[in-house]
């Protein structure tokens, strides 16, 4: 388990982390959504040790992570970084051996990330005479080449195409079946919710909620439901006590309610025949928008 | 636990280091390129002398007009012969022969009569000396004679033995040609000096342009990779010192240009680890002009007070090489840290630092160059994650990591 305890971190008067503390299962798909300058990247940093927190730290199964243990992490920082005179295959040796992989053990899993995230036929061209996205491809694989046991990436997939997206998505959903706990962050957050297991949502340094997406929606959401009245305008919904309409159209409404739904079914079916009436379940959007805006 | 961990420091320098000398060695071009423009320009320093023949002696035509011109021929003759100058004379008719030929350039100086120099402009100052003092000795050799001087009198008066030298210190034969040889060493240390340190800034933005160094920080401390940079680029830099100085001084030996001294690899060593520790110093504080800026054009303005620095330490070093290593100059630069590594392999070379001096000199150097060190590592701490605007010294020692160094090791 990936512990982060009470992180902290100010930069001159701007306060960039506030006590954020969440934790990571092994083998668990974790995305760390928030809106931009809410201290994500500040937090990945701290995790791999790239930046000091004032106060808080980070734990890996049990134990407060040192440098020897935080070189077996994977990370790749949402500004991406190599070197780009530099072979795509030297490249990757190096940061594996970097990681503590033997010269042997470099070579094997360099050739393998390359061919895994089909970059092989450039294996031998410098960096900068790759596409940005084969860059990319190979940025992801200086994340992965030395085997990590925790895997930490900041916006992996912003600017993949969605063949791109789909190779990366399969490639973390084999880290994290292998055990390795999985944490990214992103704006996608249709993709989040589809990938992963639970998340953290954080803003102005906070954290706002956590835990696995279904409980979220369980307790954090407000309910919402979706009424069809036929033959009748929706000016029936209008007035209702504790009842906010959320969309209108065609005689279908969609409304939040706070307190019992049946109290709208009622009144629904007092202005006409009910032809659909269903819960809806918010989207890791709906939430987000809430707990940023609470 | 902690001999694994010094284990994986040593590591990750090793590591970072080997990195720099593959990538500058063996995949960069320009490495061969400006070995090979170095060695093209000491083997022309070397073979330049020789093709314009400054060895040869000066050759001199001079024309005698009239016979009391004559005597004043055979003692120049003598004169030049004396100090390694050819002079050839030459009877010439009339004085208006001797202007016109003057005048074209056939003669160098035309003496008319004993009593008159005739020269196109300016005499050659050397050439002028010479018929000075032969007409001199001429006069003087007639008045004796008209004086009735006997001949070994005159002889005795007017060519009187060399005064004998003694030295109040030994002279050591070889102190000249290893004083050259350092002197020269200097000079190209200087170039391997300003070279090395500004490509250890360019490598710390490049590592900071690209922000690859986000991803080297995940793996290793930055330290380590300061360290690793620093002592990678200090090798490939030694590497080539090595190759220039074996080809420069086998070059210059077969050639003749210099002999060699049979304790030279003494003068060798000192130039090597003056180097060396030239180069710690100077190279850690360009790791820190590199890593408060975001993008190589900034980095002209933070390297610009060392390249002065650099600058005026060579031109002291030149100065004094000069106007002789022992001035006050020389030994107060002794004791100057950026000064020192440029001066002191010449003034050892040339017997010219007393033992103390060397020992005093090493200890200041070796003193500054930890502190030089610790305090760049750790502004190169501060800075090298800030990108943007140039980080301020003053903010980069403050957002250096609060914790001590085995805290989060």
């Amino acid at each position: 388990m990936l512990e982060l305890l009470g992180l902290s971190r100010r930069y001159g008067d701007v306060v960039a982390l506030d006590e954020l503390s969440f934790t990571v299962r092994e083998g668990q798909m974790f995305g760390f959504v928030g809106p931009n300058g809410a201290g994500k990247t500040t937090t990945m940093r701290i995790v791999l040790g790239v930046l000091e927190p004032d106060r808080g730290e980070v734990r890996w199964r049990g134990r407060p992570v040192d440098a020897d243990t935080r070189r077996r992490f994977g990370y790749m920082p949402e500004e991406r970084g190599l070197y780009p005179k530099m072979r795509v295959r030297d490249q990757l040796e190096y940061f594996a051996r970097l990681h503590g992989l033997s010269a042997a053990d470099a070579g094997t899993s360099a050739a393998h990330w390359i061919g895994r995230l089909g970059v092989a036929e450039r294996a031998n061209d410098r960096v900068e005479a790759l596409s940005l996205g084969n860059q990319q491809r190979v940025q992801l694989a200086a994340a992965l080449v030395h085997n990590p046991e925790v895997l930490v990436l900041d916006e992996p997939f912003s600017g993949l195409d969605p063949v791109g997206v789909d190779v990366l998505a399969d490639v973390l959903a084999g880290r994290a079946a292998d055990g390795i706990p999985v944490i990214f962050s992103s704006h996608q957050l249709d993709l989040v919710e589809r990938l992963c297991e639970a998340v953290a949502i954080i803003n102005k340094g906070r954290l706002v909620a956590a835990g696995p997406v279904e409980e979220l929606r369980a307790t954090g959401g407000e309910r919402r439901y979706q009424v069809e009245v036929a033959d009748a305008a929706t000016d029936w919904v209008s007035g209702l006590e504790g009842v906010t309409v959320l969309e209108k159209h065609d005689g279908r409404v969609v409304v939040a309610v706070d307190g019992d739904e049946q109290r709208v079914l009622d009144a629904a079916r007092a202005a006409g025949r009910v032809t659909l009436f269903s819960a809806v379940q918010p989207t890791l959007t709906d939430l987000f928008r809430q707990a940023v805006q609470a | 636990m902690s001999r694994s961990r010094s284990d994986s420091t040593l590591d990750g320098i090793r590591l970072t280091a080997r990195r720099e000398w593959v990538e500058r060695t063996r995949r960069d071009k320009s490495f061969l390129i400006s070995t090979l423009v170095t060695l093209g320009i000491l083997c022309a320093i070397i073979f330049l002398p020789k093709l314009f023949g400054s060895d040869e002696p000066k050759k001199f035509d001079v024309g005698l007009v009239g016979s009391a011109s004559q005597p004043l021929g055979q003692a120049l003759t003598a004169q030049g012969q004396a100090v390694d100058v050819r002079i050839t004379t030459r009877q010439v008719a009339s004085a208006a022969e001797a202007e016109t030929a003057v005048r074209d350039g056939d003669l160098d100086l035309a003496v008319v009569d004993g009593r008159e120099l005739v020269a196109k402009d300016e005499v050659d100052e050397q050439l002028n000396l010479l018929v000075q003092a032969a007409s001199r000795a001429v006069r003087a050799q007639q008045t004796l004679q008209g004086a009735g001087v006997g001949p070994g009198e005159i002889q005795a008066a007017l060519a009187p033995p060399p005064l004998p030298v003694r030295s109040l210190e030994p002279v050591d034969e070889d102190a000249r040609s290893k004083r050259t040889i350092a002197t020269v060493a200097v000079f190209i240390l200087y170039g391997q000096l300003i070279g090395y340190c500004f490509t250890v800034a360019m490598g710390v933005v490049e590592e900071k342009s690209t922000r690859v160094v986000e991803v080297l920080l995940a793996a290793v401390r930055p330290v380590q990779l300061l360290a690793g940079k620093v002592v990678g680029i200090g090798l490939v830099g030694l590497f080539q010192l090595a190759i220039i100085g074996a080809v420069g001084l086998t070059v210059a030996t077969a050639s003749g240009a210099i002999t060699l001294p049979p304790d030279i690899a003494g003068t060798i060593g000192w130039v090597l680890l003056w180097f060396l520790l030239g180069y710690a110093f100077y190279s850690s504080m360009f790791a820190v002009a590199g890593a408060i800026v975001s993008r190589q054009e900034e980095l002209q303005n933070t390297a610009t007070p060392l390249n002065l620095l650099m600058i005026a330490s060579f031109f002291v070093a030149f100065s004094t090489s000069i106007s002789g290593t022992d001035s006050t100059l020389a030994k107060v630069s002794t004791f100057l840290p950026p000064v020192a590594p440029l001066i002191m392999p010449t003034r050892i070379a040339g017997g010219d630092a007393a033992p103390w001096e060397i020992v005093v000199s090493l200890a200041i150097m070796v003193v500054s160059t930890v502190a030089v060190v610790l305090l760049a590592a750790r502004l190169y701490e501060g800075a090298i994650l800030r990108t943007g605007a140039r980080v301020k010294l003053g903010d980069a020692w403050r957002s250096a990591r609060r914790q001590p160094a085995t805290g989060r090791a």
